[in-house]
């Protein structure tokens, strides 16, 4: 049984890095698709409706396959993404967003489904031509606690305009807890983007391929 | 002849009220990426009295065209782009098309 501290801990403490999507939430009245595969490790869906700029709601599904053991976990969860605050400046945006949800999970360590909680916190700062963000997803049920922690820093070559393709060459290392993974995982990516679409594709150090897809529509 | 001065002093008083500014140009802060700016651009076609919208994340300026005789009050303006979740700066209007603000910004920055 999750005791509802580790839940509050969950949705509330900011925790190391992120993972591979730009934000949680696009634009007001906007809804953000995003698919990415993860080096094999994790693959995940998700959809979000945002009535307004500053929090969306929507579902996703992850799988994670842990290239360590035989662990296999399949969560479906829905989900509320918050921007807690946003820093407008003159030529730089800050924002810092948190999530949580809930759904339910099939793994290969346990029989049957499990009620599971999950729960997030990204940093990110961008100017047009540098980019950084951290972000930690916490996957958490009975049987197991997944916490995905992934750091980007990204360069753009130029600087893009409204209606120009965007080009960022992207550094991302990501650690797994629960035996998914052992030690950082680190991949270069290539990062294109226009209009609401937006395309990411890389090699991780363990030759594997790191991809994302995302449409703002 | 006195009577075609008050004519003409009518129409140079209301002449502004009838034409308008033909587009309003507006300063913001953090727009720093087109995938966001998105958001922008939709929220502002929605005004019925919005031409056309162009925005230039060099200049950080986005620039609404506006239809005949119409017009966007400010206060309209500063909600859309904070519920957009931007920082106006400044708002100016002028008689400026909205082709020759497109030709201005596709201009290299001296």
């Amino acid at each position: 049984m999750i005791r509802s501290s580790e839940i509050l801990v969950g949705a509330f403490v900011l925790v190391g890095p992120a993972c591979a999507f730009a934000k949680p939430i696009a634009f007001a009245n906007g809804t953000t698709v995003m698919v990415e595969y993860g080096a094999g490790t994790m693959q995940e869906a998700q959809i979000f409706y945002a009535p307004q700029f500053n929090y969306s709601v929507g579902g996703g599904h992850v799988e994670f396959d842990s290239d360590v053991t035989s662990e296999t976990e399949r969560i479906t969860y829905a989900r509320l993404n918050y921007l807690l605050h946003r820093w407008n400046l003159e030529s730089a945006q800050a924002n810092v967003f948190v999530w949580g949800g809930a759904g339910s999970a099939t793994g290969s360590t346990f029989s049957g489904t499990e009620f599971a909680v999950n729960a997030g916190a990204q940093v990110d700062y961008e100017t047009r031509r540098v980019y950084a963000s951290l972000k930690t997803d916490l996957q958490k049920a009975n049987a197991f606690s997944i916490r995905v922690d992934t750091l980007q820093l990204g360069i753009a070559p130029y600087k893009h305009d409204y209606n120009q393709i965007a080009t960022w060459f992207v550094v991302q290392a990501r650690q797994y807890t629960d035996d998914i993974h052992h030690g950082t995982e680190v991949a270069a990516l290539l990062r294109l983007f226009k209009g609401g679409a937006w395309i990411e594709a890389g090699i991780t150090n363990g030759g594997k391929l790191q991809a994302m897809a995302m449409f703002n529509f | 002849m006195n009577r075609y001065r008050v004519l003409l002093l009518a129409f140079l008083m209301l002449a502004p009220l009838v034409v308008g500014a033909a587009t309003i140009e507006m300063h913001v802060n953090g727009l720093v990426c087109a995938f966001c700016a998105q958001g922008i651009e939709k929220k502002l076609r929605k005004f019925p009295a919005t031409a056309d919208v162009v925005v230039s994340l060099e200049q950080r300026l986005v620039a609404v065209a506006l239809k005949d005789g119409q017009d966007i009050p400010d206060a309209e303006l500063r909600k859309a782009l904070t519920n957009a979740g931007y920082t106006v700066t400044t708002i100016q209007r002028s008689d400026t098309s909205i082709d020759a603000i497109r030709s201005r910004l596709s201009q290299p920055k001296p």
